[in-house]
């Protein structure tokens, strides 16, 4: 019980810095970057699906290029590289860098969830909303992509999961999220245990009452078929 | 009304189509057996450009399809088609799946839609079902729907790609009833089976497609009872039994 109330709601040192208010200030920009960064994916990744669709390789060469990058490296380089050299000039700050970069790594991700989605359509839909006379982008409209929602929707929830949880890594650039909050706690209390398992239980509550929204969601979905 | 010149039909190295060549008059019901991988689904799929022809010509009422800049979205709102695995659009209901072309291509208003959905349905027999999701559809039922979803564009002419292969034997015979019914009121037909009591009994012609070209063409009795050639011969030995 002591070290939970040093931990959490003691001063720990000399700038008399309080554990808990640390840990809910890191929630916060853990819960404002995967926020905003599944917005900002989102836009990129419907933009780079549209892109990879497109019959020109003037558009398909970027998007592709794009997702390969993406997933081919690690998002904390990528965070790193963003914040230390790309975005270096720019007054953007720590959370603003987060964003941009955990929305750009999102956005590859998501491309591919609204690729595959759209993909498991069968393909005789196509051709039998084609062989009415429909244009492509009426296809696309009308008979394609409310069927892609269903196989979409529960993907695109799973990535947010996964970005909350890839989140921890906003440390490297100086942010104090959850993850961190808990580091810093650690290493001025020297007590390892408390801070860890609260931002662990943080984290696994949100993902599990994510997940139970998300099923829901799926059953609701469902209902149609 | 349908014109096929010398069409041919690739894919990579495979050639499926070798040359056909076919005139299919106004009102005419034409059925297309022969093996499977013969290319008999692939020429009926050239038709409305579901396939791209390699070479070859095919022109509608006049019109070359297979043309540089002909509108194929145009052509194909007078050429209905009917799957084998139907392809009804499952988030739609019954009458959602045939108002929906008329209605996006502007043809019909919502109302005028509406009541021709009606009378295909009725037509169909199955009035009963218009609010009814897909899904909770027979086998039968769907194809009969696709139909009446394929007839609602008004075509001049209707393709039918095995309507019936997919179903249930005892749903067969629904199908077929639907497809005569149409047959005698003058639509021009095309239909790839394997029912060759059906082709015997509806079509005026029959053509027997063998390796990706017609081997013979001519009416059911002629080529059911007489084939001219071996292959026709061997082909209909096995499945008339």
């Amino acid at each position: 019980m002591d070290t939970i109330y040093t931990s959490l709601f003691a001063p720990i040192g000399d700038d008399g810095l309080i554990g808990g208010l640390l840990i809910l200030e890191g929630l916060k920009s853990t819960l404002t970057v995967t926020f905003f960064a599944m917005i900002l994916g989102a836009v990129l990744g419907v933009a780079t699906t549209f892109m990879k669709m497109s019959d020109h390789w003037f558009w398909r060469w970027p998007a592709n290029l794009y997702v390969g990058v993406i997933r081919g490296t690690p998002v904390v380089i990528q965070l790193v590289i963003l914040y230390f050299i790309v975005l270096s000039a720019l007054d953007v700050g720590v959370i603003g860098a987060a964003i941009i970069a955990f929305g750009l790594n999102s956005g590859a991700y998501i491309s591919e969830i609204i690729r595959a989605g759209i993909q498991a359509v069968d393909k005789g839909q196509t051709e039998a909303a084609r062989s009415l006379g429909l244009s492509q982008r009426q296809t696309m409209q009308e008979v394609i992509l409310p069927q892609a929602i269903k196989n979409i929707l529960p993907a695109l929830g799973n990535e947010f999961i996964v970005l909350l949880k890839e989140t921890a890594v906003i440390g490297f650039i100086g942010g104090v999220d959850l993850m961190r909050a808990g580091e810093i706690i650690r290493s001025r209390t020297f007590e390892a245990e408390v801070p860890l398992f609260t931002c662990a239980l943080i984290y696994l509550v949100l993902t599990y009452g994510f997940t139970f929204m998300l099923s829901k969601l799926e059953l609701r979905l469902k209902q149609s078929d | 009304m349908i014109k096929i010149n010398q069409l041919y039909k690739s894919y990579g190295d495979v050639e499926v189509l070798k040359g056909i060549s076919e005139h299919i008059k106004s009102g005419e019901v034409v059925s297309v057996i022969g093996p499977s991988g013969s290319g008999k689904s692939t020429f009926l799929r050239c038709m409305n450009l579901l396939e791209m022809p390699t070479s070859g010509d095919i022109i509608i009422e006049g019109e070359s399809i297979s043309a540089k800049g002909a509108s194929v979205d145009d052509l194909r709102q007078k050429v209905g088609m009917v799957f084998q695995n139907f392809n009804l659009f499952p988030h739609k209901t019954v009458k959602q799946n045939i108002t929906l072309a008329p209605i996006k291509l502007g043809l019909m208003t919502a109302k005028e839609a509406d009541d021709k959905a009606l009378e295909l349905l009725a037509m169909v027999g199955l009035t009963d079902k218009r609010d009814a999701y897909p899904s909770s559809l027979s086998g039968g039922q769907k194809q009969r729907v696709a139909i009446a979803r394929a007839l609602a564009m008004q075509p001049d002419i209707m393709l039918f790609d095995e309507p019936t292969s997919a179903l249930d034997p005892e749903m067969v015979g629904d199908v077929l009833d639907v497809m005569k019914s149409l047959a005698k009121r003058g639509m021009t037909m095309v239909i790839v089976t394997h029912e060759m009591g059906f082709a015997r009994e509806v079509s005026d012609r029959v053509i027997f497609i063998d390796g990706g070209n017609i081997v013979e063409s001519g009416t059911p009795e002629d080529l059911f009872s007489a084939p001219k050639h071996s292959r026709t011969r061997a082909f209909l030995s096995k499945v008339l039994r």
